[in-house]
């Protein structure tokens, strides 16, 4: 089906300088009717693969391509995208950017109305295409109107309208909430298991997919080789997996469970010798003055309320995270805690002095915010230059080392004069960290960081939280990301419809609920573990006090 | 099921035949009547159409009426002749000195009338037809064209959503906006972003087949063809507006309309494309079109039995009763045709409480 025979590709560069290949020297083979899971570490070259099975590279890109690659037994570089669209349909990262019309059965019909399909046989294959994927409902919505994983529905549908017999993803649930995430991979299942269409994906996500997957090709990156194979050999060989994983390898169950419901056959041992060890529970530092603190804020859009009654304190030192789901008002509170949101009852402290008739620059100076995009932010020549303008908007001298010593903080150093939006996700991110850093704010808010990220990313920015912890910053934090909240928070905010539901220690909090309980606390269901440092360390004290 | 009562192109062809309408007379008779018929068909329409009728952000008559005020009193205190003297202002004025004169101020209130028609008319077009509807209108020939629309369209709210997050970005970093340099931080990121944004979508595009390289093929006749049918509507305008109204004028804009349209419809056909759903042209559609095809041609070429004159209103130097041909008074009536089409429709049904959906079923069966 997917054939890759001594494939190396670079990006075509403008210096005479020979550059490190992306790929070098691939040899893959995919099969027909096979669900492929492709992961590795961001600049590993997982877009390129997935572009070259249509053509996209290097006919978009440029570039020099050397070796063999037949897909369908069609060579794509000879073949064109365009008549490649008929075998591979490709579904991309942003599901803002891929839409060309305005309505979902339109858009749908846009590849077919290009191939010139007749108009009585176009009818039909919209039909069975907004069937394929559940669409059918929302046939006549403006696609501006539809949520995240409705609108990656879409995409996949309007990839599938020329009946491609491979569909190609890349990365396709990276902008998206978990439930959104999770509607776009159930929808994958489907087509795979029932009708038969072979699937490429590329997803960090790996825990919601491992059950339905074939076979996983890791991408070392910097040219390495790949390894292939079932999920269980190639995640026994890498370092990245979901915490089941981790705890099973750690811990050296054999065969590596890949579903919860395979670990609780493992965990029985484990529980049966803890049965009388109750863990003690966690301290929780209380008493400090809290640095922001905000009462009974009401947020409303018109007639809408967002927020009311929302009351909230964040003490120095403390890591505190939001949980929700979408459009339960956790961005607009972030908003409203720096102003950017007129506020309409209730008052925000910070430092016990209140926000009232502060600008949003004045306010900023204290609570560094940072939105979803940090693309917005970033718009210097260079790195040092973001931090620059940011001292100078505020009108601050920068003093000797400061701009210097958080470059470094940030592992941005070495980086200090490039463009920043040449980098990578993750250092995009920590740019835009920085420029809202320089003023040395006392409080740090949030706003779901680690969409986006690799595991790398997500472990240095985990890195950097904890850092900001020692040094006593209060932090806020907007995340869908159960595990990183269970491993980081000191204290979880549950938010449901504008007002805060719970408030209480993450191991309390993240057991229950199906949309936020950590994978670790599923399997453990009777203790108040939440990560596979929790389990690990009671583990290891279980056996000694059992000798 | 489409939303659309009815088709693109019979709303464009009433919209054309309330242009020509209402340009061509100043008889306040026949733009009453217009007027008239114009607030039947948005009454409809609303009725109709329901929650499906885009209303316009202000409100027409709210406008119109402003409109009307301004135009009259503009043109009394601008235009001094008339016999029927209401008030006199001090000569010393600068342009407004003079005589008010009840002429004057009646001529600006028909102009304004005449605005008021080309706002309620638009109204309605916009208020009946989405946007997409109107992109497909553009002539098949120019497909990439109408892409490049479409995307426009989507590309819009995403550009000033996108301005808004920027705006937010730079305001916690403590950026105010000051004077003109200070929208830099505002516009890069909006372009470089607004860039990126172009070339995914590019890519999204590719991936799909679409290629519009290999599409077009522009042959000279074709292109000829357009150019003379402009030339000739065109020149039908210009000769119109410089004489009175010849056969020469009217052939010309008749000519080169045909040229225009034959030249397009043939390019259209070697276009390898095809169209998702176009609107079905029905009945009724035939109904608009000869109404406004009626209008048009009595307001416009001269029909044995119509008495054309009468269109010509003006009332300096003193007020006279207008004129009235009954034939072309009857002619209006054709503007009325979308009020009969969308009835023909029928109003819209409560929603019917559906426990099962069997007896609608053997009602299709049965259609």
């Amino acid at each position: 089906m997917i054939t890759f025979d001594q494939v190396t590709y670079c990006y075509p560069t403008d210096t005479a300088t020979p550059t490190i290949p992306v790929l070098h020297k691939l040899n893959l083979h995919f099969h027909a009717g096979e669900f492929t899971l492709l992961v590795g570490p961001s600049g590993a070259g997982k877009s390129t693969l997935l572009r070259l099975l249509n053509g996209l590279v290097p006919h978009f890109s440029g570039g020099t391509l050397t070796g063999k690659l037949r897909v369908n037994g069609l060579d794509p570089v000879l073949a064109t995208p365009r008549v490649m669209s008929r075998h591979v349909g490709f579904v991309f990262q942003d599901p803002e950017a891929q839409f060309v019309m305005e309505r979902v059965e339109e858009e749908i019909a846009f590849a077919l109305e290009n191939a010139a399909t007749p108009a009585q046989a176009m009818r039909l294959r919209v039909e069975e295409t907004l069937d394929l994927l559940d669409l059918a409902a929302l046939r006549q919505r403006p696609i501006a109107t539809l949520s995240g994983g409705e609108r990656q529905r879409v995409a996949i549908a309007a990839a599938l309208a020329l009946r491609p017999t491979i569909l190609v993803l890349d990365e396709p649930t990276s902008q998206l909430d978990p439930q959104s995430a999770e509607e776009v991979l159930q929808a994958l299942v489907r087509l795979n298991q029932d009708h038969g269409l072979t699937v490429v994906l590329a997803e960090h996500r790996l825990e919601r997919v491992l059950p339905f997957v074939d076979r996983v090709v890791y991408l070392p990156g910097k040219g390495g080789a790949p390894i292939s194979g079932t999920p269980r050999d190639v995640l026994a060989a890498i370092d990245l997996g979901p915490p089941l994983v981790q705890l099973a390898k750690a811990l050296g169950w054999h065969p590596l469970p890949l579903t919860v419901k395979e670990g609780l056959s493992f965990n029985r041992q484990i529980v049966a010798s803890l049965a009388d060890h109750p863990v003690p529970p966690a301290v929780v530092t209380q008493g400090k003055p809290p640095l922001l603190q905000a009462r009974n804020l009401e947020v409303a859009y018109g007639a809408q309320r967002i927020l009311h009654g929302v009351n909230l304190a964040l003490a120095p030192g403390e890591i505190v995270a939001l949980l929700g789901r979408n459009g339960a008002g956790k961005s607009t509170l972030l908003k409203s805690l720096v102003s950017l949101v007129r506020v309409a009852r209730g008052a925000v402290t910070i430092h016990g002095r209140t926000t009232q008739g502060l600008s949003v620059a004045e306010i900023c100076r204290q609570v560094a915010y940072l939105p979803q995009d940090p693309n917005a932010l970033l718009f210097a020549d260079t790195v040092r230059e973001e931090l620059l303008i940011t001292l100078r908007n505020h009108g601050l001298h920068p003093a000797l080392g400061v701009v210097e010593t958080l470059l470094t903080q940030l592992g941005l150093a070495d980086k200090a004069e490039c463009y920043p939006r040449d980098l990578s996700v993750g250092e995009r991110q920590r740019v835009a960290l920085a420029a809202i850093l320089v003023t040395k704010p006392a409080v740090i808010l949030l706003d779901e960081p680690t969409r986006g990220l690799d595991y790398l990313a997500k472990v240095q920015l985990m890195a950097l939280l904890k850092m900001w912890r020692m040094e006593g910053k209060a932090m806020l934090l907007v995340s869908h990301d159960v595990e990183l909240v269970a491993a980081l928070a000191d204290r979880v905010l549950l938010m449901s419809q504008g007002e805060i539901i719970a408030d209480g220690p993450p191991a309390d909090l993240l057991r229950a609920s199906p949309l936020f309980a950590a994978q670790i606390a599923r399997l453990f269901p009777h203790t108040s573990w939440l990560t596979v440092e929790d389990v690990l360390a009671n583990v290891g004290r279980g056996k000694e006090e059992a000798v | 099921m489409t939303s659309l009562r009815l088709h693109p192109v019979a709303w464009v062809s009433w919209l054309l035949a309330i242009l020509i309408g209402v340009t061509t007379t100043r008889n306040p008779l026949y733009l009453g009547l217009i007027l008239l018929w114009l607030a039947a068909v948005m009454v409809t329409a609303r009725l109709v159409l329901g929650q499906h009728f885009t209303r316009p952000p202000l409100s027409p008559w709210r406008w119109g009426s402003v409109m009307i005020l301004s135009t009259a009193l503009f043109n009394a205190l601008n235009v001094h002749v008339g016999t029927h003297s209401l008030l006199h202002l001090p000569a010393w004025l600068p342009l407004f000195g003079g005589p008010i004169t009840l002429e004057a101020l009646l001529y600006g209130a028909l102009n304004g009338l005449v605005l008021l028609a080309l706002l309620l008319a638009f109204g309605v077009v916009n208020g009946v037809l989405p946007v997409w509807a109107l992109v497909g209108l553009i002539p098949r020939a120019y497909y990439p064209v109408a892409v490049v629309v479409a995307i426009a369209v989507t590309f819009a709210p995403v550009t000033v959503r996108r301005l808004q997050q920027i705006q937010e970005a730079q305001a916690i970093r403590g950026h105010q906006v000051r004077g003109l340099r200070c929208w830099l931080p505002l516009l890069l990121p909006l372009l470089t972003g607004g860039l990126e944004h172009a070339f995914q979508l590019a890519e999204a595009m590719m991936a799909r087949g679409f290629a519009s390289q290999a599409a077009v093929v522009y042959t000279l006749p074709t292109q000829v063809m357009v150019l003379l049918g402009l030339v000739g509507v065109l020149g039908g305008l210009l000769v119109q507006m410089l004489t009175v109204r010849t056969l020469l004028s009217m052939g010309l804009l008749v000519g080169g309309s045909a040229v225009l349209i034959a030249a397009l419809w043939g390019a259209g056909r070697s276009q390898p494309h095809t169209r998702y759903r176009p609107a079905p042209w029905r009945g009724r559609d035939w109904l608009v079109l000869c109404g406004a095809l009626l209008v048009i041609v009595c307001f416009l070429l001269p029909v044995p039995g119509v008495d054309r004159v009468s269109l010509f209103y003006y009332p300096y130097p003193t007020l006279t009763l207008p004129a009235f041909a009954i034939p072309l008074g009857l002619a209006t009536w054709g503007l009325l045709m979308p009020v009969l089409a969308l009835l023909l429709d029928g109003l819209p049904k409560p929603p019917a409480p559906r426990p099962n959906e069997r007896p609608t079923e053997m009602v299709e069966a049965r259609r």
